[in-house]
């Protein structure tokens, strides 16, 4: 066919051999947010349904902070703090056998909580990249755990390390390696961890850049989009360039949560009162679709299945509410108050949702309502950390650095 | 009160129409310290249907931005944004000015809002030192306009409540008071590295009369409480209330002797350098305030937070038939001492998320305004109170106990102590006239 890219048929035929080429790793959770970068899993080879305890596969003490966990290979990682010093910690997944550490001295940073990791390293290949709150920069080989390169981007770059911290997990595009640090973010060489591109001096914001899929990503080689304190924007990845940027002001400059993708819609939300908005992608940039006061994710972004935004309303200080909002409308479907800030990702069609004082539920992802299958105490509070399936392993941690792993097989 | 309570509840139900046709037109409000508490308060002036916003200070253009785009989600309105607040009493000439900056602010941002011919309500503390206190009475009384300090306990309905329990007889007659605030925490405090000051701050003006120190972002936005400099540590905040609880059951006007003592064994020595600070407030502190007829101990400590006790704030008042808790979150319970005889308890009735009750303040400010009369948190009471954790600061600094003449508002023959009812300023600003 001659013009093959547009031709539905070939569409198909690529899609097919991306999910075919994915298929063989469906099961790993390599970057923050999971495989697609929404918290959604595919896996079915779980169980949702327990009366008595889940049990537990391994356990493991990784220091203070809030890192998620990421799974690639049959590695997982993650990251804490604990004695002056960050720790980046690989283990064998399946197991908890610790392959390798790395730590470095840090501060504890304990401005209004506290403090500890934030962020989440990044699997790419044989790779784990890690940005620091502080702006170190690492590159490891995933299985020795040997520094292939290091650098210090805030230092590097002049951007200013925000009032939190850099939170956004490195995002890796093509040779890229593409970070919210910055005004509107940075981009690193890959393999030599040599800037690329950068921008102004001023304060990211503390979500993980997102692609955005042709045609948002237009035919420059793609868009990332993420926050910086006082919006959320997207740059063209290969040059940085700003394609398109929202005001979008929320106390203290938290704009934290990823934006939600759906289509050429995007779902924005953050906490602190501020709330939530769909707005409408087109060419000259976003419109707004509705703006609502039901849905305000502090920390952790709000996962969409099938039309519906599942996510917690409310913020670490008040008794926050797991929701459900129609993704069409913004009409909330139903509350579970008391949740708390936790987290919660979809596998299979099913909410599995850590509650902030350490209380995991599962539970059909339905706008019927919440209807919990199991539900078991983890650990104790806070648990402001969403749990990670990989592989029939659910892996949660709350600010204490306990990671404990759960074997829902 | 009988008086005061019924317009209270009148304007609450919307049943005053007769005050609202006297005053039409909306009041013209400002804001003046636009962090989080300072629009709580907003909030409250904004929900009451009787305020527009038009103005909005803050030396913290980030903090500023925040407030403008939430008053504009909230009302529609567009207030002008300052980053002087003598400018925007100039240009705007507010009806009503709300205070909420640190503490160290209060004493010239409200006299010169009274100045400027406005309402004020400024947050507790009145001042950061006994002599701006003084100074900001006097303003008050000069202008004739209302001011009511975010004294918010004085109105709390089980405040209200446990009040009439105590003053009816049923807790017997009241020998000493025991009023605490403990909270979570451990140390030694390590300490925080000294930072470039944000894009869009002004913290030269965010320090004003104090001394000039390193930006940490440890102090702000809202962490200066336990930095002496801007704050009076958990006695200046917390200790206000409860002290002010104390004068409102008791009826006496001030202590006779003031006995204080604490320190940081916990959280270790200050640390303020070039590279970097830690806070300096006391991890605990005891102090005994010496009245007439009873004596009340005040307590606090910031570390070793846990079960061992069933109340972590608030106040114990004990009396020959038992001992009546008021708290905060847990409301107030009347333990006898008769074996078998009956607990009672109130549940509280707060504000959430932050547990206050700015919103019934807020109205009997507004019903003080219309009325020409003093309302529930006047300037004039919340000077007392506010003069009892400052005393409690000097007895403190000194190491000795102080004697208090309300009268002359002087400390009796300790010229030391007297000296720390004021501080140097540091220029341009002035110290207030008493």
């Amino acid at each position: 066919m001659p013009s093959s890219t547009a031709h539905p048929p070939l569409a198909l035929a690529l899609t097919l051999l991306i999910s075919s080429l994915t298929t063989a790793r469906a099961s790993d959770w390599p970057h923050f947010r999971g495989p697609t970068r929404n918290g959604i899993s595919d896996e079915k080879a779980w169980r949702s349904t327990w009366t008595g305890d889940i049990p537990v596969a391994w356990k493991a003490q990784v220091g203070l902070g809030f890192s998620s966990i990421v799974v690639s290979d049959g590695r997982a990682a993650t990251a804490g703090h604990a004695d002056g010093k960050d720790s980046v910690f690989c283990f064998e997944a399946a197991t908890g056998k610790l392959l390798w550490q790395h730590s470095y001295p840090a501060q504890l940073g304990d401005v209004y909580f506290e403090g500890g990791t934030t962020g989440t390293p990044t699997f790419d290949g044989d790779h784990l990249y890690w940005l620091s709150r502080w702006g170190d920069l690492l590159c490891f080989d995933a299985a020795s755990g040997k520094r292939l390169w290091e650098t210090q981007i805030a230092t590097e770059t002049g951007a200013p390390v925000p009032m939190w911290g850099f939170t956004g997990a490195p995002l890796v595009q093509g040779n890229l390696l593409v970070l919210n640090v910055g005004d509107a973010g940075t981009a690193v060489d890959k393999t030599t961890g040599t800037v690329l591109w950068k921008s102004e001096p001023k304060d990211a914001g503390y979500s993980t850049p997102i692609p955005l899929p042709p045609p948002l990503g237009d035919s420059g080689g793609g868009l990332v989009a993420f926050a910086n304190t006082k919006g959320y924007l997207a740059v063209r990845t290969t040059t940085g360039a700003e394609a398109w940027r929202v005001r979008w002001i929320t106390e203290y400059g938290v704009n934290a949560a990823d934006p939600v993708l759906s289509g050429d819609d995007l779902f924005l939300s953050t906490g602190y009162g501020k709330g939530g908005a769909l707005l409408h992608l087109t060419a000259s940039g976003p419109q707004e679709v509705w703006k609502t006061k039901k849905l305000r994710t502090q920390m952790n972004a709000a996962v969409l299945h099938q039309g519906h935004l599942y996510g917690v309303d409310g913020d670490t200080t008040q008794k926050a509410s797991l929701k459900c909002l129609d993704l069409a409308t913004g009409e909330q479907k139903w509350e579970h108050p008391g949740f708390g800030s936790g987290g919660l990702i979809i596998a299979d069609g099913k909410l599995l949702a850590m509650s902030g004082i350490g209380e995991l539920l599962i539970a059909p992802a339905s706008p019927e309502g919440f209807t919990p299958t199991a539900r078991t105490q983890v650990f104790g509070p806070k648990a402001w950390t969403a749990p990670v399936l990989s592989n029939g392993l659910l892996y949660c941690r709350n600010n204490r650095g306990e990671l404990v792993v759960l074997n829902l097989q | 009160m009988k008086r005061r309570t019924f317009l209270r509840c009148a304007a609450l139900a919307g049943a005053a129409p007769f005050l609202r046709a006297a005053e039409p037109r909306k009041l013209r409000t400002a804001l003046i310290g636009s962090g989080w508490w300072g629009k709580n308060i907003l909030k409250e002036a904004m929900a009451s249907g009787r305020c527009s916003t038009v103005a909005l200070a803050d030396v913290d253009a980030n903090v500023l931005e925040v407030a403008a785009d939430q008053v504009n989600d909230l009302s529609g309105e567009k207030p002008k944004l300052y980053r002087d607040y003598r400018e925007l009493l100039a240009k705007e000439k507010p009806d009503i000015v709300i205070i909420a900056t640190p503490d160290h602010w209060h004493a010239l941002n409200t006299i010169e809002a009274l100045r400027a011919g406005a309402h004020v309500f400024v947050e507790k503390p009145t001042g950061h030192t006994v002599n701006e206190s003084r100074a900001m009475l006097r303003a008050a009384r000069e202008s004739g306009r209302v001011v009511q300090v975010g004294l918010h306990r004085r109105i709390g309905p089980h405040h209200v409540s446990g009040m009439e329990f105590l003053k009816s007889g049923a807790v017997g007659d009241v020998g000493m008071v025991r009023l605490f605030a403990h909270s979570p925490g451990s140390g030694p405090e390590t300490p925080t590295p000294n930072e470039p000051v944000p894009d869009g701050m002004d913290w030269d003006f965010w320090c004003g009369p104090a001394p000039l120190r390193p930006f940490s972002k440890k102090l702000h936005p809202g962490g200066w409480r336990n930095t002496l400099d801007f704050a009076n540590g958990t006695l200046g905040d917390w200790g206000v209330h409860w002290l002010d609880q104390v004068l409102w059951w008791s009826g006496e006007q001030y202590p006779k002797t003031i006995f204080c003592s604490g320190g940081r064994p916990v959280l270790g020595p200050p640390v303020l350098n070039e590279k970097e600070q830690t806070s300096d407030a006391p991890d605990h502190q005891v102090a005994t305030y010496q009245f007439e007829k009873f004596t009340c101990v005040w307590e606090h400590r910031r570390f070793a937070g846990n079960d061992s006790e069933k109340h972590k704030i608030g106040s114990y008042y004990y009396g020959s038939k038992g001992v009546l808790h008021i708290g905060w979150r847990d409301g107030w319970t009347f333990y006898p001492s008769t074996k078998g005889g009956k607990i009672e308890h109130q549940d509280s009735q707060l504000q959430e998320p932050d547990g206050h009750n700015i919103q019934i303040l807020w109205a009997d400010f507004l019903a003080a305004i219309d009325a020409r009369k003093a309302p529930v948190a006047s300037i004039e009471l919340a000077h007392r109170a506010s003069v009892l954790p400052l005393l409690g600061m000097i007895s403190w600094r000194t190491g000795r106990s102080i004697r208090w003449d309300a009268a002359s508002e002087q400390i009796l023959g300790d010229p030391e102590a007297n000296a720390l009812l004021s501080r140097p300023y540091r220029a341009p600003w002035q110290y207030p006239a008493i």
